[in-house]
């Protein structure tokens, strides 16, 4: 089976990977990496203080919670697989985190912690049999499960309320009732989510991900058991996705399966093809930039998706490292430039 | 000698065509074994049957007195059997030594927790494969070139690469799949010298080629295939001189005019 | 339960599925049998193939013999625009392919709303009234679906193996390499292959908008409808489209009938999956 890898899409062929980590790994480039880090941390802490406008809060909540989404997802990426069946999982952490708070008056923490459960147990069943299929086997497959997920959400009305939804969800807690206090409890789940999944790469786990990705068949025989850690990596993304769907719902009080189909789990592939596939930092900017720059062309919903579509076929036709690799870039030639 | 590896009767189809069929053999602690026979004889299907990349139709491989027919690679790497490929694999995007750290998964990798953790078990563990694979960069005079991009170097360096990342998992049985192909005569007799100090570290090595002369002056003993099946084995010159061996290698003509 | 009406209606409306289902399928086998490229916007271009039969048929009413080639026709043509735009960037590349791709998809679809809007049209049908044959009751409108789908499978088959560029083509897609090395111009062939395809999806699209709805969204089906048939069948392998077409237009036909449209999908994309984990390569397709 693993003398397939030949002809199979692989993410580490889509760009340099591991060029930008070089670089981050010099002295000087760590500094800044760390500066740029804090700024970023700053600026999303002080977000609600340097405006009155709640438009633009919500809309940072939003982006949080996002972030939660895509990095998870770029966890799998980095495995050597792309998903697309990720808003399934966000839905079915959504669904079961609502129900269980509506429907059997459970704390929320212990609902979270059950719509994640949830997400991760069926991603633990179907996990290691999908895990097996390579390049778009794995993205056909995804994407027709992604789509009987979203079925199910909307067949089973009794419990899901099917087309309609649930109405009504109250806030996590009274005090996150108000939009301030979710944002930064949005804010402190992303951060947590990062710095897991940041751990998780810089680790021995993410060094034993890489060379899974960059080349299976060696990886197995230095005793890396591939598949087993896919399957750990993909439950602990999905399970990250339930904990996405299920403060979204709670966050815009109500839950439907039109948040999480096709469109959905490509959203947050695209988060990471525009940000850049291959280091944690991609999806983070391809969130923001995905959250933010519909925004910019309110009432132009259509306008906005047809260039969303344009630039992700100019970035795959040109730039498969995403914006990422567009710094890069600019950074060598500057260097060139200089010396 | 005792027994590591005992191969017996395998056998392995591919819809129809017997690319390995009835196959024994074995191989002593300590011993190199070399594998040949032209191309297409099956002899990259047994190192895929053996190092369990490819599940066999039929028959059993034991190692270390264990049977682990049909064990997954990881586990096999786990212990102690350990191969290279044909086609050069590297981590072409990564520097040397990070090639030769991934290798040292076993002596690296302390759980998953601990390495959230960073546990001072996981810190020993990091030192200790940090030592080996310095150790074993030196002694494959691979230190000066230690910080390189692995896709960037020659091509017998990434051959040679290749053996570290087997040898940085710490093996008692290495499998070397054409490890040769495609080097100069220069290169050939720096990796022929490779594989006798790999011995000289008391690992028991199986060596894949189809180039006679190679084998012949590398190995204890060899394994002659033709496909699938086994021709001859024994001490290289006496296999040399088997007329079933010349036959399969320089055509019958030849055979039947050294017969004459 | 099982009256003449019914099983004259689930053969009909299998065979006029799988009708459209096997042209939707073989044009995206064809590209990526030959350009490995995975068509995510195979959709729009049904979705826009029943757009041109929308204009042709119902608002300049032309003879529907002609109107059908025709809108077909015109949005293969057109389409070569893109080809040159877009399409050209990813031949050969599998994964920017289904991302990029997917990018068109969405810019196709939205631009779509732009034009268009959202809601649902509908093409008149070209026949109304039944066929009775023998004690079966059949519809007229679904058996002219079947006869052009009959027509332009058979016009393809002629196409590839009689005719030079047809045998080029399917060259092309054993091996491009050894295409090249024979001096088959590849790029002709691509551009070539592409037009075929294009025009079997806009026709398919024009009928499936004439029996369903026509609106910018009608897409998501017919691209799902092409993975499943164009897994089962084996990607890139022609006669595998053909098989997997009929077999899911006869399985969607016969359980929608007793079953309902839910439980046709769920059975089908679960079948699928299972086929996909245990014979990824297909019913006709080979391993790799
Ligand atoms: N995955 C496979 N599927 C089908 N046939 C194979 C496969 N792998 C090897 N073979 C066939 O098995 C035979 C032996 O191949 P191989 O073991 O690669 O030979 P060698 O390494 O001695 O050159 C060849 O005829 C080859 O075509
Ligand atoms: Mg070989």
């Amino acid at each position: 089976m693993t003398d397939t890898t030949s002809e199979t899409v692989r993410v580490g062929e889509l760009g340099p990977t591991g060029a930008f980590e070089r670089k981050a790994q010099d002295a000087g480039n760590h500094r800044v990496r760390n500066l740029l880090i804090l700024a970023f941390v700053a600026f999303a802490a002080l977000w609600p203080l340097v405006h009155e406008n709640t438009f633009l809060l919500t809309m940072g909540t939003l982006v949080a919670l996002s972030v939660i989404g895509a990095t998870s997802l770029h966890l799998i990426i980095r495995t050597g697989h792309i998903s697309f069946a990720h808003a399934g999982f966000m839905g079915v952490g959504a669904y079961v985190c609502v129900l269980l708070v509506m429907k059997l008056q459970l704390p929320f923490a212990v609902s979270l912690a059950g719509g994640a459960a949830a997400a991760a147990a069926l991603a633990l069943l179907i996990g290691p049999v999908v895990l097996r299929l390579t390049g778009k086997y794995f993205v056909l497959v995804t994407f027709l499960l992604g789509e009987i997920i979203r079925m199910v959400f909307v067949e089973w009305t009794s419990m899901t309320g099917g087309s309609n939804g649930i109405f009504g969800i109250p806030a996590p807690y009274p005090a996150l009732a108000e939009p301030h206090a979710f944002y930064y409890f949005a804010l402190a789940a992303a951060l947590l989510c990062v710095g897991f999944c940041a751990r998780i790469l810089t680790s021995e786990v993410g060094r034993a991900m890489d060379s899974v990705r960059e080349s299976e068949r060696v990886a197995q025989c230095s005793g890396i058991p591939a598949l087993q850690l896919k399957v750990t990596i993909f439950v602990i993304a999905c399970a990250l996705a339930g904990v996405h769907g299920a403060l979204l719902a709670h966050f815009l009080h109500y839950v439907d399966p039109s948040s999480f189909g096709m469109v959905d789990s490509l959203n947050l592939v695209v988060m990471n093809v525009i940000g850049g596939m291959n280091h944690l930092i991609g999806p983070i900017i391809g969130s923001v930039f995905l959250t933010i720059l519909p925004e910019l062309l309110r009432g132009y919903v259509e306008l906005q998706r047809v260039i969303f579509g344009i630039i992700l076929i100019v970035v795959m036709a040109a730039l498969p490292g995403g914006i990422l690799e567009l710094t890069a870039r600019v950074r060598r030639l500057l260097a060139s430039r200089r010396s | 000698m005792s027994t590591l590896l005992q191969v017996e009767g395998l056998t392995r189809v591919y819809g129809g065509l017997r690319a390995v069929g009835d196959l024994s053999f074995s191989v002593g602690q300590n011993e190199i074994l070399g594998l040949i026979g032209p191309n297409g004889a099956g002899k990259t299907t047994v190192v895929n049957l053996v190092s369990g990349v490819v599940k066999p139709s039929a028959g059993r491989v034991a190692f270390k007195n264990e049977d682990v027919t049909g064990m997954a690679p990881h586990l096999l790497a786990r212990r102690g059997l350990v191969r290279t490929f044909q086609a050069t694999v590297v981590y072409g995007d990564r520097t040397v030594r990070e090639n030769a750290m991934r290798g040292a998964y076993l002596t690296l990798y302390p759980g998953f927790v601990a390495t959230l953790f960073d546990t001072p078990a996981a810190k020993r563990k990091r030192e200790a494969a940090e030592a080996l694979v310095s150790e074993l960069l030196d002694w494959l005079e691979l230190t000066s070139v230690a910080d390189t991009i692995a896709g960037s170097m020659p091509y017998g360096y990434q051959k040679t690469l290749g053996i570290v990342i087997a040898l940085a998992a710490r093996p008692s049985l290495i499998l070397l799949d054409e490890p040769v192909a495609g080097l100069s005569a220069h290169e050939t007799d720096q990796v022929r010298d490779t594989i006798k100090r790999v011995r000289e570290r008391g690992i028991t090595v199986v060596v894949i080629d189809h180039n006679m002369r190679f084998i012949s002056g590398l190995c204890d003993r060899v394994v002659v295939i033709a496909h699938g099946q086994e021709l001859a084995q024994g001490a290289p010159r006496d296999v040399l001189r088997d007329p079933k061996v010349i036959e399969a290698y320089l055509g019958k003509s030849y055979a039947a005019a050294r017969a004459e | 339960m099982l009256s003449p009406i019914i099983i004259g209606q689930v053969i009909v409306n299998g065979l006029s599925l799988s009708a459209i289902y096997v042209l939707i399928a073989l044009g995206f086998t064809l590209l990526f049998g030959i350009m490995r490229v995975v068509n995510f916007a195979h959709g729009a271009f049904a979705m826009l193939g029943g757009y041109a039969l929308y204009y042709l048929y119902g608002k300049y009413a032309l003879p529907y013999p002609l109107a059908v080639p025709l809108a077909a026709l015109i949005v293969a043509v057109l389409s070569l625009v893109l080809e040159t735009l877009v399409f050209r960037w990813f031949y050969q590349k599998m994964f920017q392919s289904m991302i990029g791709l997917l990018g068109l998809n969405m810019a196709l679809m939205f631009s779509s709303v732009i034009v268009w809007d959202v809601y649902e049209r509908s093409i008149p049908p070209a026949f109304s009234g039944v066929l009775r044959l023998g004690g079966l009751i059949l519809a007229a409108d679904r058996l002219m679906v079947i006869g052009i789908a009959i027509i332009a499978l058979l016009a393809f088959w002629l196409f590839m193996t009689k005719t030079r560029y047809g045998v080029a083509m399917r060259a092309t897609a054993d091996d491009v390499e050894i295409a090249e090395a024979q001096g088959i111009d590849t790029r002709t062939i691509y551009r070539l292959a592409f037009l075929v395809a294009i025009f079997m999806t806009a026709l398919a699209g024009g009928l499936y908008a004439q029996i369903y709805a026509l609106s910018p969204f009608m897409g998501e089906r017919p691209l799902i409808v092409a993975f499943v048939v164009v897994i089962l069948g084996g990607m890139g392998s022609i006669p595998g489209a053909a098989l997997g077409g009929v077999i899911l237009g006869f399985t969607e036909s016969i359980l929608s009938t007793f079953y309902g449209a839910a439980v046709s999908s769920f059975v089908s994309f679960g079948v699928v999956i299972a086929l996909l984990i245990f014979r990824p390569w297909g019913l006709l397709g080979k391993p790799e």
